[in-house]
């Protein structure tokens, strides 16, 4: 029994979690998997689709967590590009100037980030606060006029939910996106090399860098894909929107971010968790949001809910996988 | 010494008087009006503080009193606490307290209570306190702008009127969220209306949170859960292109009619246009900024002491549909900042 | 002197330069980048608002400031425990909407809401400290969390009593006064701030748990196998942060009167940035409540000040951003560099001329000239001793000295064969002596002059002197005590050598060749130390004349001894008795015959003493030369000098082998016999003086026969 319970880690207590909310919904909630009887899986599409921003977003993090990091300037990054993409967009500027243009400054923040913490020795958390700040006040105050940006008639963003439908399945694109983001992370982090240097730093960085990984190199690479995964998640909540509403970097969607990857087991000190674990914080998320939204919760009881639950699973961690003073690493937090 | 000081002082005297008659022969030949108007209003203050300055509404209100305020005389000049409700404290402790004060502010408050303090303190200042768009629980000098309950309604008879044909009458809400006075009034304006009609049914009325990929899920899942709505009722604009979104997406633009309220800029017009949305009770943004001007000189001139007016004055509104559309109905921010209304 | 040494001396030996390098030791200079970002700060927002610095405008505008100030105390106070909190902000908004329903809703008086206000704080934190401190969960997640549900609990509780507490009719002329009035122009908020902040302060800096929360943060696993309670030290931050966040809610709730949906959001962003920019960094030990402060001031002053003038949406944040990214960036560069520019800039040589020495080479017919006398002593503790810099006899014949581990050994009469350990000091014993009740007195290396009873009771005598104001390095403190005597009415006279390098960089003090040492007086009847004598070049040995009424005192890179005379008709004159010898002169003892015996610890060359005259080359050697290359003095070969009273040379005893002696640093005469010690030997050497009284002792001649 105990032998048991010591394999309850969070990953799969969260999993367990996921299950039986899941379960519960499906055979107490009408419409959430059957409706009248019949099985009906567009609510469980339109569950997935609800997460797969979020989930995106979160590959982006994992990954930067896994390698010690963390990068609090997602969604700044994902929201401000875009919103600066339209605006060039609206304004005149041909099409693939204009993406060359939001690209590089992606890349130029994700770059920024990467070499105040790898170069400069600036702890992860204050750099990527600074570049959220930054990256939004700039966008907003010199770059874009107001708070909500259309996108323009006839752009390319607003033909790819047309792609999702082409398939006979009726799957939207932002699961196929989500879904690829997943697979192209897995494939990054188990079967390259750099995707081993993250672990390792992640696991022991002052080891990694003794052995000869390129760790300041690999941090800046890191924060790259962040800042790209959140380009990608910011472009796909504008094709089915029709436009960026910057007023979400204010929200609470960054928590969320942190939340999906938490939850699903990626921990904070780093070098543990794969992309899995993004997968089943994505979805139980997911399945939560849904449920309640269809139980008419309000937003706020919604947060109380997940954060109660986030709660609990770190409580029972802590208490299945007690920290110890001897083997704690210093200044984690 | 004391001599040549009286002899100044009676010169100065005999001075004074013979200027004096002149301006009264002049004054004979004109309207007093202008003189009093320009003498209460030269060089008096307006601030505006909203809750951010990056929507339409807001952007509405600045051209259109900037323009204004200018024109008769006064100093305009507005804050933008970005939607951070301390900010917005902040920014009217410091307004309340500058050198030199500012003589009416125009507010748009967050919720019904967190600026009530300091803005009391206004008041004891002597400056007088505009509220637009957003009630208060606070006796300000007058509020301006729409009926919430009253604009509820009015979503809600446009609701009805786009289930005309529909077999089956249910209608789906998403709200704002639960704290603000905009939203629980409106919600309360549409249970009025729908009291009225037996056969229509609230099925689902989540909350979005005022953001628009909130609005797209909760919307997505309420068409998943009751494919037969026949109506949707958006609180704002500014979240309902989610809605909308996942109308779209989920093939139902022609069966579900959304409805929803707005500022009524360009964009919505469009929407109406291009059938995104049913129909918008559009907030008359230029009536409303008239309105808020007029107010705004109206206690300047009546010299009655901040806190006692208590003036209500509602912004016309009306459902607009595609059918109700013409040039010029909608507005942008360039077309006030260049003058044209 | 040449025109050139003249214009050197000017250069070297009278611009301050060294105080750069005094002034980088302080630790307040870690404050030094915040420092300048505030005034910054203030500046540019002071100049571009109008009526900014307008005592009306100031006093209201600060309440804010006030309640923010006690939030960051709070989480600085959480962040130097290595630990973060982002909970405040609804830890503050709940505390505040406690006090509101209480107050209004409830209608209780106004203290009972303050204490409610503070009970929501406390519980908060005492989760927090519980999940945190004894469960042992990560502080970011944890409080990530507990800060989502401490908003949507706000969120719902405002909303369901908005009404009520609107429709109340409670006031409060104690509310009123909180919210609105001032005293002598500052308001309450920033008076409840400023004493919050000075009494964190100080319990951080000089108070037990202050510095447990500090060394918990430092290093997590130290604290914990030092003994130190690391998971009620932790819990015990937590609880301090949610009391701060308490007292914060319920000075809102005042001047708000209310709680609305919009209060404390993204607070924790803010307080978190705030205690950044300030420079505290995070994973805890390196920080300070100051630092807070003024990270507050910093992050309030510019988002108003931007909300104020009115820039562009956006534009505070831009600037936020850049501001947390420049400070932090600079504070973390400086912090990591300072201790570099510090090893740069410290070591600042002054010019130092010696004349010619008479030579001390053997057959050079000199009074100096050394010999091979002592190169064959009988050797006492040999490969058990390490460092005996002073040796002394007692009464009963049997021998003490100090060693590198902090011991004061005691060997046995009358073969010196058998020994023990006398007293356990902690530091390095250097000088030793025997005052008249028989305590054995030792200057204890960077400790103290300290007292050793016959019954090996230690006793702490001294450990400081008056400050000198004027001194920037802090001169107060007894950072190389080296040696000591006592004048017959028990009076200690003792030697502290430097002021501004340790025991151990004795190396650098002589390149600096900087005069700081100092002697110092004891007095057991008053307990009090003053300082005699200063701006001696390493006051080393110090030795009571036969008279009683004056003293022996080396000064070692000045290679020279002076006589002062501290009672008696010349009282207060310093001469000089014996200058520019060959060696650098240590301590000093008395001889049988009524002169005096001292040790060399080293001798002079004529390469260091061109060095000496040349302060730029030393400057550059110390900058540019990795340490072994240096130029120093040498300590390679030393010896005993034996003088009289007039400075007359009367002999020396050398040891050109190297093998026994080769420095030494302290002799003394007991029955016919001289023992040697020396730092930086493992031996004790016992040479047998031709000629010496065989009856004479020390004890003897200091304090007559025993009564």
């Amino acid at each position: 029994m105990t032998r048991l319970l010591s394999h309850l880690t969070q990953e799969v207590i969260v999993f367990l979690l996921a299950a039986t909310l899941f379960l519960a919904a499906a055979i107490f909630l009408p419409g959430f998997m059957f409706k009248d009887g019949a099985f009906q899986a567009g609510n469980l599409i339109a569950m997935v689709r609800a997460v797969s921003v979020l989930g995106i977003l979160a590959v982006g993090m994992g990954i930067v967590i896994i390698g010690r990091g963390i990068d609090l300037s997602a969604v700044a990054v994902m929201a401000m590009s875009v919103a600066w993409y339209l605006q060039m967009l609206n304004s005149g500027v041909p099409g693939w100037q204009a993406l060359g243009w939001a690209l590089a400054g992606v890349v130029a923040v994700g770059l920024i980030n990467g070499f105040m913490v790898a170069y400069a020795d600036v702890p992860a958390i204050f750099v990527t606060l600074a570049s959220s700040y930054f990256v939004y006040g700039f966008v907003r105050s010199q770059l874009i006029v107001s708070d909500a940006t259309p996108a323009p008639a006839g752009s390319w963003i607003l033909e790819l939910p047309n792609l999702g439908l082409v398939t006979s399945t009726h799957i939207p694109i932002d699961v196929y996106a989500f879904g690829a983001a997943v697979f192209v992370g897995f494939l990054f982090l188990r079967f390259t090399k750099w995707g081993r240097y993250i672990y390792l730093m992640g696991d022991n960085f002052m080891a990694a860098r003794n052995m000869g990984v390129p760790v300041r190199p690999m941090t800046v690479l890191y924060y790259v894909i962040s800042a790209l995964m959140a380009f990608v998640a910011g472009i796909l909540t504008t094709s089915s929107i029709q436009s960026m509403n910057v007023r979400v970097v204010n929200s609470n969607m960054l928590y969320d971010v942190i939340l999906v990857c938490v939850i699903g087991g990626i921990g904070l000190s780093g070098g543990k968790g794969y992309m899995r674990n993004v997968v089943v914080g994505a979805l139980l998320i997911g399945i939560m949001g849904n449920a309640m939204t269809i139980m008419d919760f309000t937003n706020v009881e919604q947060n109380l809910i997940k954060s109660i639950i986030l709660l609990t699973a770190i409580i029972i961690d802590g208490l299945l996988n007690p920290r110890d003073e001897q083997t704690a690493q210093q200044g984690d937090i | 010494m004391r001599l040549k000081q009286t002899l100044a002082a009676i010169g100065l005297a005999a001075l004074g008087t013979v200027t004096l008659h002149a301006a009264q022969a002049q004054e004979a030949q004109d309207d007093p009006g202008p003189a009093a108007y320009a003498a209460a209003l030269k060089g008096k203050r307006v601030v505006l503080v909203p809750m951010a300055m990056g929507f339409d509404l807001a952007q509405g209100w600045n051209a259109f009193l900037k323009r204004e305020v200018e024109a008769w005389g006064g100093v305009y000049d507005s804050r933008d606490p970005n939607w951070v409700t301390d900010a917005g404290t902040q920014a009217l402790t410091d307004l309340v307290n500058s050198e030199p004060k500012p003589n009416v502010l125009v507010v748009h408050s967050p919720d019904l209570q967190s600026y009530s303090k300091v803005l009391k303190k206004a008041h004891k200042e002597g400056i007088y306190v505009v509220l637009i768009d957003n009630p208060m629980n606070f006796p300000a000098d007058a509020y301006v702008g729409s009926d919430w309950d009253r604009l509820g309604q009015l979503e809600a008879e446009a609701a009805v009127k786009g289930c005309a044909n529909s077999p089956k009458k249910e209608i789906g809400l998403v709200q704002g969220d639960a704290a603000n006075a905009t939203s629980i009034l409106q919600y309360n304006g549409i249970k009025k209306v729908l009291a009225k009609y037996p056969d229509f049914k609230i099925v689902a009325e989540p909350f979005s949170n005022w953001d628009q990929t909130q609005s797209r899920t909760v919307t997505a899942t309420m068409l998943q859960q009751h494919p037969d709505i026949c109506a949707i009722i958006d609180f704002w604009d500014g979240d309902a292109v989610g809605a909308a979104a996942a109308i779209k997406e989920a093939g139902k633009k022609d069966q579900v009619k959304l409805v929803t309220t707005g500022g009524g800029a360009a964009s919505a017009c469009k929407a109406l246009e291009d059938g995104t949305y049913y129909a918008i009770v559009m907030t008359d943004v230029v009536g409303e900024s008239r309105d808020l001007n007029a107010i705004i000189k109206y206690l300047l001139q009546s010299g009655q002491p901040a806190g006692t007016s208590k003036t209500y004055i509602y912004t016309l509104e009306k459902a607009t549909t595609k059918e109700d559309l013409r040039p010029g109905l909608c507005w942008s921010v360039e077309d006030l900042q260049a003058g044209k209304f | 002197m040449t025109l050139r040494e003249r214009l050197l001396r000017l250069r070297y030996n009278h611009i301050p330069d060294h105080l750069i390098g005094e002034i980088l030791t302080k630790r307040w200079t870690d404050n030094a980048i915040p420092f300048v970002a505030l005034v910054i700060t203030i500046a540019i927002f002071g100049t571009l608002i109008p009526g900014f610095f307008k005592p009306a405008a100031l006093s209201d505008s600060t309440r804010q400031l006030g309640e923010f100030s006690i939030i960051v105390t709070g989480l600085t106070i959480v962040i130097l425990g290595g630990g973060i909190d982002l909970s405040v902000g609804s830890n503050y908004a709940m505390s505040a909407f406690a006090a509101v329903i209480t107050f209004f809703v409830w209608e209780q008086p106004l203290w009972v809401a303050f204490i409610a206000a503070l009970g929501v704080g406390l519980t908060f934190g005492c989760i927090n400290g519980y999940l945190i401190g004894y469960m042992r969960l990560r502080a970011f997640l944890t409080t990530l969390v507990t800060l989502i549900i401490g908003r949507a609990v706000f969120d719902i509780l405002v909303i369901k009593y908005s009404t009520q507490v609107q429709q109340s009719q409670m006031a409060s002329d104690v509310l009123d006064f909180i919210a609105d009035e001032t005293v002598y122009g500052v308001s309450v908020a920033v008076i409840i701030a400023v004493v919050i902040a000075a009494v964190a302060h100080v319990a951080m800096t000089r108070s037990r748990p202050g510095w447990h929360i500090l060394s918990v943060g430092g290093s997590r696993r130290s604290a914990h196998n030092a003994g130190i309670r690391v998971r009620r030290t932790v819990f015990l931050t937590y609880v301090i942060s949610g009391l701060c966040c308490g007292l914060t809610g319920f000075l809102v709730a005042c001047r708000l009167s209310g709680a609305g949906p919009g209060t404390g959001a993204y607070l924790e962003i803010w307080a978190l940035t705030a205690a950044v920019v300030g420079g505290n960094s995070l994973g805890g030990g390196r920080g300070s409540i100051v630092k807070g402060v003024m990270g507050a001031i910093i992050v309030l002053v510019t988002m108003n000040g931007l909300v104020r003038i009115g820039t562009g949406t956006g534009a505070n944040q831009m600037a936020l951003g850049l501001m947390l990214a420049v400070a932090v960036t600079l504070d973390i560069r400086w912090l990591k560099n300072r201790h570099k520019v510090l090893d740069e800039v410290y070591v600042t040589p002054v010019h130092h001329r010696m004349d010619d020495a008479p030579s001390a080479l053997p057959g050079s017919g000199t009074p100096y000239a050394l010999n091979n006398a002592i190169s064959r002593t009988e050797y006492i503790g040999l490969e058990e001793l390490e460092g005996p810099e002073d040796v002394i006899l007692d009464r009963d014949d049997h021998l003490y000295c100090g060693t590198r581990h902090g011991e004061i050994i005691r060997f046995f009469a009358p073969d010196y064969k058998k020994s023990e350990v006398f007293a356990h000091t902690g530091g390095f014993p250097l000088g030793l002596a025997f005052d008249q009740a028989g305590n054995l007195l030792s200057c204890v290396g960077a400790m103290g002059l300290y007292s050793i009873s016959p019954d090996r009771q230690v006793t702490r005598l001294s450990a400081e002197t008056r400050r000198t104001w004027t001194s920037v390095v802090d001169d107060a403190r007894l950072r190389d005590p080296n040696d000591c005597d006592v004048a017959p009415d028990g009076r200690i006279f003792f030697t502290d050598s430097t002021t501004r390098y340790d025991a151990h960089e004795w190396a650098l003090d002589s390149i600096e060749a900087r005069p700081t040492g100092r002697l110092l007086c004891y007095d057991p009847k008053t307990g009090k130390t003053t300082t005699v004598l200063e701006k001696l070049r390493y006051a080393n040995g110090v030795c009571m004349a036969h008279d009683g009424q004056s003293l022996f005192l080396a000064e070692s890179w000045a290679c020279s001894v002076h006589r002062y005379w501290f009672d008696g008709p010349k009282a207060g004159t310093l001469e000089v008795v014996i200058k520019d010898m060959p060696g650098y002169p240590d301590n000093i003892n008395r001889a049988s015959d009524g002169t005096y015996w001292m040790a060399w610890l080293g001798m002079r060359t004529p390469s260091f003493d061109l060095a000496l005259r040349h302060p730029g080359m030393r400057k550059r050697m110390t900058r540019n030369l990795p340490m072994d290359d240096w130029l120093f003095p040498n300590i390679n070969t030393g010896g005993v000098v034996k003088f009289d009273e007039t400075g007359k040379i009367l002999g020396t005893l050398g040891d050109l082998t190297g093998i026994s002696h080769p420095m030494v640093t302290s002799m003394r005469e007991h029955k016919g016999w001289l023992y040697i010690g020396g730092i930086l030997n493992n031996r004790i050497g016992r040479y047998k003086i031709p000629d010496a009284d065989p009856n004479w002792t020390a004890p003897v001649a200091y304090w007559g026969e025993k009564p």
